[in-house]
């Protein structure tokens, strides 16, 4: 249930930490898993103390940007063709440029494996772990 | 207040006395309905003569002509009532479905925890493959007993982020279940929904579960683990 002024976590390393849904594309109803929206960049992920070594590493986006995201994690419970049901305990997205490739390199987080129906099959490849 | 004299209502009184038409007047309504109500006895129907010409009869209104026996309209019998064929449909339905999906009743009993005692019981740490091959783990917070739907939900911790799973017990999709560990009490609750709260959430199984990986495929050569219950 990702509308507006939702507030989501970006688990990738893009540089944004925290940010906020502006608009669901493609959508007239609230976003799930795999759908792609509008985000405002709110809070910027510091690269600080764990990173010292590499701080080549400048943040690709900056806190006020509008960028496009794919929905990776829902509060909202999904419900699976076989009847079984996935919730999670947060939401969260990854930001994508345009053409729909991630902006971020890595990501930290488990993400729900229904990005492989929705065509999202580069950004499962980089997730570290999926339900 | 100067009271009015006896006197005077004496008069008032016996004047009233002597008017005589008002009381006639209800005296007539009162006949006239006991008129109406003499009883009349019914008329009873004149017999339409024998051997009347058809033409005269069917002049005769419908309600006055002599009943032919012959002429009264049958009646079908009802259909026969599906309800008696098959009382109870959607239980067959689902008591044959349950014999395709778990012949051997173990499934069933691995989950009705009201009656069998080595079933799943809230929170006990269990194990399930699907027919995929990626497996899920995770607390059993609630037991969801609905016949063909029974489902069980599970929960875990992946890479820090809560994560909750129902799966249908039934489901053709799931490979096996195990119980990895007992819970170390029997729970008061039926439904361990307050393990959402971070206050009670338990973190990660995985360790546990790895744990009772590694012990298993140790075991497995001499004999099976002990508390394993796989379709």
């Amino acid at each position: 249930m990702i509308q507006l002024k939702t507030m989501l976590n970006c688990i990738d390393n893009s540089g944004a930490a925290v940010v906020e849904c502006v608009n669901v594309l493609k959508k007239k109803r609230p976003a799930t898993v795999g759908d792609r929206i509008v985000v405002v960049v709110q809070k910027q992920r510091s690269f600080g103390p764990d990173t010292t070594n590499n701080v080549g590493i400048a943040n690709k986006v900056r806190r006020g940007d509008i960028r496009h995201a794919v929905v990776v994690r829902v509060k909202k419970e999904m419900q699976r063709p076989d009847g079984s049901i996935v919730k999670f305990d947060d939401n969260a997205c990854v930001l994508v440029n345009k053409s729909g490739d991630p902006i971020g390199t890595r990501m930290n987080g488990v993400v729900a494996t229904e990005l492989r129906s929705r065509q999202w099959s580069k950004i499962l490849s980089l997730a570290p772990m999926h339900v | 207040m100067a009271s009015p004299s006896p006197i005077l209502r004496q008069l008032g009184c016996f004047r009233s006395l002597l008017k005589p038409q008002p009381q006639s007047l209800l005296q007539t309504g009162l006949n006239r309905r006991a008129l109406s109500t003499v009883y009349s006895a019914k008329p009873t129907p004149k017999p339409i003569p024998e051997n009347l010409p058809e033409q005269f009869i069917r002049q005769l209104p419908l309600h006055l002509r002599p009943k032919d026996p012959k002429a009264r309209r049958p009646i079908p019998p009802p259909p026969p009532s599906a309800f008696n064929k098959c009382k109870d449909p959607v239980g067959a339905v689902a008591d044959a479905q349950l014999a395709v999906l778990d012949p051997t009743g173990e499934r069933r009993a691995l989950f009705d925890y009201r009656r069998s005692q080595r079933s799943v019981k809230p929170g006990d740490i269990v194990r399930v493959t699907f027919k995929n091959g990626d497996p899920f783990n995770g607390v059993c917070l609630s037991i969801r007993l609905r016949g063909l739907d029974t489902s069980f939900l599970l929960r875990n911790q992946l890479t820090k982020v809560g994560v909750e799973m129902a799966v249908k017990v039934y489901s053709p999709n799931v490979e096996s279940v195990e119980i990895v560990q007992r819970a170390a009490s029997r729970k008061r609750r039926a439904r361990l929904f307050y393990m959402r709260n971070p206050k009670h959430d338990m973190g990660t199984v995985e360790n546990i579960v790895t744990n009772y990986i590694r012990q298993k495929r140790m075991l497995s050569g001499k004999k099976r683990a002990p508390v394993k219950a796989k379709k």
